[in-house]
């Protein structure tokens, strides 16, 4: 992987001259930084170039050929199809654990396809393969469980692998937001209410299973469903993956203009600095910081911390870039708070004496004429609204 | 890549392992509407849409990493946002719906038939 | 194609050395005088009086007010025509009369000949309308009179149904008479129809009455058929349907824009034959015959009315009127046919009524025998003589039926007449019988003082004057078919009359004797026990069946007056052979007298030859002669074999010939069968028809049926698919969903794919 620097944009240049026999200036297009066979650093294929076959993306197959061998891919799919289609839950005797086997199977295949074009430098970590296949298998857990808790449970274990993905893509903030919300918060939520409707286990018995969770519907046309989906997905995403655009490089050090006080710090903790002192940083951006009295001091003499951490970009980013996306989150947060309270407004359960005092109360109300009493913490009675089991 | 995590910048991530990332993603979102279609379970239904929320939320991920953008992981606190927000309502419901019929199963209500 | 006017020129260079006063030449068509509207009101009077008898039917009303109200609007109708004749046809001048109604159908889309189509609803009044119309109406009034009473046990419901029918009857018939165009006259022509139909299933409880009545209607749209064919060429050929504009052009050859009209074959021969077709199916002739005789199933007024003396003519009349265009073929193919054609069937029918034993359709049968020789007559080129032959026949026939009536109405319906004997020689039936008597020597055509036989005359003297010249092939053949006919005619007319009113007094109650004071409308019955007319001389009927108390009921005052009324009518009209009309414009007299004469001022005047000779001699004069015999001859044999000795009704002298010849009892019996006529029709045409019919029932059951319900199955099917999809079930739709997003996916992956 060629790392492209800001010096190589005279790499923009063509060599040749343009149509007009002039140099043309070239737009600030983003720079390729994987220099293709055939293309030069502007995507476009040299003079005299032929593009390699499944590479020029434009001919069938192309772009996905450059990841993936197409027919192994689609055999993966129908492999992994049959193998979460035998893994969903049924009556008596199940061959879970055999689909689950082969789905497993496919998967790890899967990976190991996507490996082969890649070639050695390309390839992702090997916590990368232990942290998807540990994602996946949960997943596949979580809806082929009969029993709810469980699938909670596995669940978690499903974010915690993909934050353990996160963490592989310098995402460690979200990594661990993700684990605090989603599995701290959420999923406890969502064990509360799988509690508290789960039937009463009758005597005798140890637990009741219920009889939708036990029996998967459809699961052949689900399956297929799924699979077609992603199958069209997948092969539309990886034909288009060459095509996308490559990353900008952005100089990572014009943000350390952005926080003086944590650079002060540092410097003053590796001793470069006095303490009441602060450094110039109009020049960070070419990678000098000028200390007090003139020094300069070269990107390679920096001390180890100074440099932005993922924390710290992401939230420039939200509260720079996206301050009113914040704003509106905490409006939606609030009016989910508010609905949820709303919504379970239970009817709560009077006692017999309680009940006589009220209606005895409503009487009365009625007798002078008076709107119904409302009570002040919402226990009117709406006989008229009753459906059954008191809403 | 060869470190676990870095500090500071990461370098620009390939297309091929973007790929890997994308396949990963993809796979879960497909095994998370499998479930959402095969189980009968309310709360097992959006368990499952939490899943594919997950699974959109590493594609944000990896492509705000491909593209050296932190605009991928602002995103996914959002998502994050609108998930808790979505699944406190739902739950809420589905306590509803649990009171009414006395049964977890989707396949309870089906008024609007024929 | 030699234009008719020429013709005149022509005979009367040969004609007027041989006989005394030539034909006159035609009138001249193209003249038109306009008349008051004043005489709409002839035809108008009989719709009032429909509408008075449908107010009369909607209030219930149980008296015999409709008749009344019908006898005077045909009565005022009667004078009106009366007053039209007197005014402006009873002097020389004859230019026809054109009366203008309201405007009725006009549609022109373009302004070349036969671009424009107008028919109005306006008379047309000449001599041979005013002629007709005096007879119809006149008639038409003595008949509802008659009506009155011989219908008077229905009162109620039927009554009025009766007389409203009655007055639409009059009303269709002068519409048809006095109509100035094709499409009006066809308007009449379906009007008679209609009212045939209503009339002669008055008694629709009786299923051989609602059988006859169909019968008889179908018929007549097969005719009709011919005559819409016929009115469509016409049109074409000519671009008008009215007569004003029609028969200059007949006349000329020159249509109204200048052109030459193409006298092709379809024009002079098949247009002719179409209408002729037309007029058989009206006229009972030829092949459609068969309905006349069971059209007796109606009331006895109706027959007389309409089944003797004005639907049937309609058809002679609309040949009359269409007399032009017969003749603008010089070879007279179509008048051939018509002469032929009559004459056979005048003679097939007299063989029927020769062994019927049911005297009203031995009557029919004599209309139909009768009709034929009208047709012949117009064929044999004797316009005149047929036309009077139609209005003698009018008033005798009608006289005949009526008796007939007054007999069927006095003994509970009997008909047959085996079981009927000395009817004249009972009290009361006087008037009766000498209406009969009358009726029946008019009919025999007895000499001299009787207008059949001047009528009949005229038509069997023609057919012998015809040359060579006058086309008409086989016209001397003609005339001994119809003379041979003429005797049998003579000889069943009086069967019937020495049998059922001569000889000793005897008689058995017809089916309707069973009848009570609150019997149903359904029968043609007696009117309870006996009004106290009704007793005869014989108390204790011979052969009789002992029906307890069965008078005989002889007929009041209205029916007597009537019979009486056309008796002396059919006798009075032989004054009018002796009357001579005026002359006319040319100074010409026409022979045969007023009816001949004003025949000969209207369109239908022909140029009848005159120079045949029959035995050497003059036909005219030798044909009263030989024509008297033969009708003596007739009567002789009748008396011979069916009055004198007879001493029961139902045995005669013509038993004993039955033993003696051999055969004869079978060709009786096939006679009496109606020559199986009405069989064969069954099989050729009714059957298959029916089978037919059933055919198409099952086509139209299960195929156009079927092919509806298939289509509406496809929908039904389609919902049944597509029902289920909604079920209500929240995993289906997601289902649904995933698989329709994967399938969209896919085609677009693919759609890319294969663009790129």
């Amino acid at each position: 992987m060629v790392v492209v620097g800001a010096d190589t944009a005279d790499r923009i240049k063509p060599a040749h001259g343009g149509p007009a026999g002039g140099w043309v200036e070239p737009p600030p297009a983003p720079i390729y930084p994987v220099a293709l066979p055939g293309r030069d650093g502007t995507g476009h294929l040299r003079r005299g170039a032929r593009a390699a076959p499944g590479t020029d993306g434009n001919g069938p197959g192309s772009g996905l050929n450059q990841i993936i061998n197409p027919t192994v891919f689609f055999v993966l799919l129908v492999l992994g199809a049959a193998g979460v289609c035998l893994a969903l839950p049924r009556r008596g005797r199940t061959p879970q654990i055999v689909g689950g086997l082969v789905a497993g199977l496919a998967a790890g295949l899967l990976m190991l396809a996507l490996g082969l074009k890649a070639g050695r430098e390309h390839l992702p970590n090997v916590y990368f393969y232990i942290f998807s296949l540990v994602g996946l298998a949960a997943a596949l857990r979580v809806i082929t469980h009969p029993r709810p808790v469980y699938a909670a449970l596995y669940f978690i274990l499903t974010v915690i692998a993909s934050a353990g993905l996160f963490l592989l893509l310098s995402a460690e903030f979200m990594a661990f937001a993700l684990i605090i919300v989603y599995a701290g918060a959420i999923l406890i939520t969502y064990l509360f209410v799988i509690m508290l409707a789960t039937q009463a286990p009758e005597e005798g018995q140890e637990e009741v299973l219920a009889e939708y969770d036990t029996q998967a519907r459809e699961p052949i046309a689900a399956t297929m469903a799924g699979f077609l989906v992603l199958a069209a997905l997948t092969a539309m995403a990886f034909r288009g993956l060459p095509n996308v655009p490559a990353p900008a490089v952005a100089n990572p050090d014009a943000m350390l203009a952005s926080v003086p006080r944590k650079v002060d710090r540092v410097l003053r903790n590796h001793g470069l600095l006095e303490s009441g002192q602060s450094a110039d940083l109009s020049r960070v951006a070419e990678g000098v910081v000028v200390l007090p009295g003139g020094k300069e001091l070269p990107r390679p003499e920096w001390p180890e911390q100074l440099r932005m951490t993922n924390g710290e970009l992401l939230g420039f980013n939200l509260l720079r870039d996206h301050p009113g996306t914040i704003e509106i989150a905490g409006v939606i947060l609030l009016m989910a708070m508010l609905g949820a309270v709303v919504l379970s407004r239970k009817q709560v359960q009077l006692d017999e004496e309680a009940k006589s005092r009220r209606v005895t109360q409503l009487a009365e109300a009625d007798a002078a004429g008076d709107p119904a009493v409302d009570s002040p913490l919402g226990l009117t009675q709406q006989p008229a609204h009753t459906g059954g089991g008191g809403v | 890549m060869t470190t676990l995590a870095q500090a500071g910048y990461p370098d620009a991530m390939s297309h091929l392992t973007l790929a890997h990332y994308v396949a990963v993603s993809a796979i879960m979102f497909a095994i998370g509407l499998i479930g959402f279609m095969t189980r009968r379970n309310l709360i097992i239904m959006f368990l499952c849409t939490e899943l594919m929320f997950q699974a959109a939320g590493i594609a944000l991920v990896a492509f705000g990493r491909y593209h050296l953008d932190f605009s991928g992981q602002t995103f996914v606190i959002f998502v994050l946002t609108v998930a808790a927000a979505e699944a406190a309502m739902a739950l809420a419901l589905v306590v509803l719906l649990f009171r009414r019929r006395d049964s977890l199963s989707a396949e309870e209500w089906r008024d609007l038939e024929g | 194609m030699i234009p008719t006017a020429a013709i005149p020129a022509l005979l009367s260079s040969l004609a007027v050395a041989q006989h005394d006063g030539a034909q006159a030449a035609p009138a001249a068509a193209a003249a038109l005088r306009d008349g008051p509207p004043m005489y709409l009101l002839i035809a108008l009077l009989p719709l009032a009086g429909l509408v008075l008898c449908g107010l009369c039917a909607a209030w219930r009303v149980k008296s015999k007010l409709p008749a009344w109200l019908t006898v005077a609007c045909l009565a005022a109708s009667f004078g009106l025509t009366l007053h039209l004749f007197l005014t402006h046809f009873n002097g020389a001048d004859t230019t026809p009369m054109r009366v203008l109604g309201f405007r009725w159908l006009h549609w022109s889309w373009g302004s070349g000949v036969g671009e424009s189509f107008t028919s109005n609803f306006a008379f047309y009044v000449d001599s041979l309308t005013c002629v007709w119309m005096l007879f119809v109406t006149g008639l038409a009034t003595l008949i509802a009179l008659y009506s009155s009473e011989y219908m008077s046990h229905d009162l109620g419901a039927g009554y009025n149904r009766y007389f409203a029918a009655f007055c639409l009857f009059v009303f269709s018939m002068s519409v048809l008479v006095m109509a100035d165009n094709l499409t009006l006259l066809f308007l009449g022509w379906e009007g008679v129809g209609l009212c045939s139909y209503l009339l002669i299933g008055y008694f629709y409880k009786k299923p051989e009455a609602v059988a006859a009545a169909k019968k008889a209607f179908i018929m007549n749209r097969i005719g009709d058929l011919g005559l819409l064919m016929a009115m469509f060429s016409i049109f074409t050929a000519f671009g008008t349907v009215e007569y004003a504009r029609l028969f200059p052009m007949i006349a000329s050859g020159v249509d109204a824009s200048g052109n030459q009209i193409q006298m092709s074959t379809w024009l002079t021969v098949v247009t002719p034959l179409l209408l002729t077709a037309g007029a058989f199916g009206k006229s009972a002739q030829l092949l459609l015959y068969t309905w006349l005789p069971d059209a007796m199933e109606g009331p006895t007024p109706v027959s007389a009315l309409i089944h003797a003396a004005t639907m049937v003519t309609a058809g002679v009349y609309l040949i009359a009127r269409m007399l032009p265009l017969y003749d603008a073929d010089p070879d007279r193919t179509v008048l051939t046919f018509v002469a032929w054609g009559g004459a056979i069937t005048a003679f097939w029918a007299a063989t029927i009524g020769m062994a019927y034993y049911d005297i009203k359709r031995v009557m029919g049968y004599s209309t139909v025998s009768q009709l034929g020789y009208m047709f012949a007559g117009l064929g044999l080129l004797t316009s005149g003589g047929a036309v009077f032959h139609v209005f003698t026949h009018a008033f005798f026939k009608a006289t005949l039926f009526l008796c007939c009536g007054a007999v069927m109405h006095g003994f509970a319906g009997q008909l047959d007449l085996r079981r009927l004997s000395g009817v004249w020689k009972m009290k009361g039936w006087g008037v009766v019988g000498f209406a009969m008597l009358v009726g029946a020597l008019n009919l025999a055509g007895f000499p001299l003082v009787t207008a059949g036989f001047y009528s009949k005359d005229m038509i069997l003297a023609q057919a012998f004057s015809n040359t060579d010249e006058a086309s008409i092939a086989g016209s001397r053949a003609v005339g001994w078919l119809l003379l041979l006919t003429a005797g049998m005619t003579a000889y069943y007319t009086f069967r019937v009359f020495f049998r059922v009113f001569t000889g000793p007094p005897m008689y058995e109650p017809g089916p309707d004797a069973h009848a009570h004071a609150h019997d149903d409308h359904g029968h043609d019955d007696a009117h309870g026990h006996g009004h106290g007319h009704g007793h005869d001389g014989a108390a204790s009927p011979k052969g009789g069946t002992p029906e307890e108390h069965f008078h005989p009921h002889a007929p009041g005052w209205a029916m007597n007056l009537v019979m009486a009324a056309c008796a002396l009518l059919s006798i009075a009209a032989v004054g009018v052979y002796f009357v001579h009309g005026h002359a006319d414009a040319h100074g010409h007299e026409s022979h045969g007298g007023w009816v001949v004469s004003m025949v000969d001022h209207s369109s239908a005047a022909m140029h009848a030859p005159h120079g045949g000779t029959l035995f050497g001699r003059d036909p005219h004069a030798l044909m009263y002669w030989l024509s008297g015999v033969v009708g003596a001859t007739g009567i002789a044999l009748a008396w011979f074999f069916h009055g004198a000795g007879r001493t029961t009704s139902h045995t005669s002298r013509a038993d004993t010939l039955f033993g003696l010849v051999p055969g004869l009892r079978t060709v009786h019996g096939a006679a009496n069968a109606k020559w199986y006529v009405d069989e064969i029709y069954d099989a050729l045409i009714v059957r298959p028809l029916n089978i037919l019919s059933h055919v198409f029932h099952l086509i139209d059951q299960y195929i156009v049926d079927g092919i509806v319900n298939l289509l509406g199955a496809f929908p039904r099917m389609f919902g049944r698919v597509i029902r289920p999809m909604q079920s209500g079930e929240m995993h289906g739709y997601a289902l649904g969903m995933a698989g329709g997003v994967g399938v969209i996916l896919l085609v677009v992956f693919i759609v890319s794919l294969l663009v790129n």
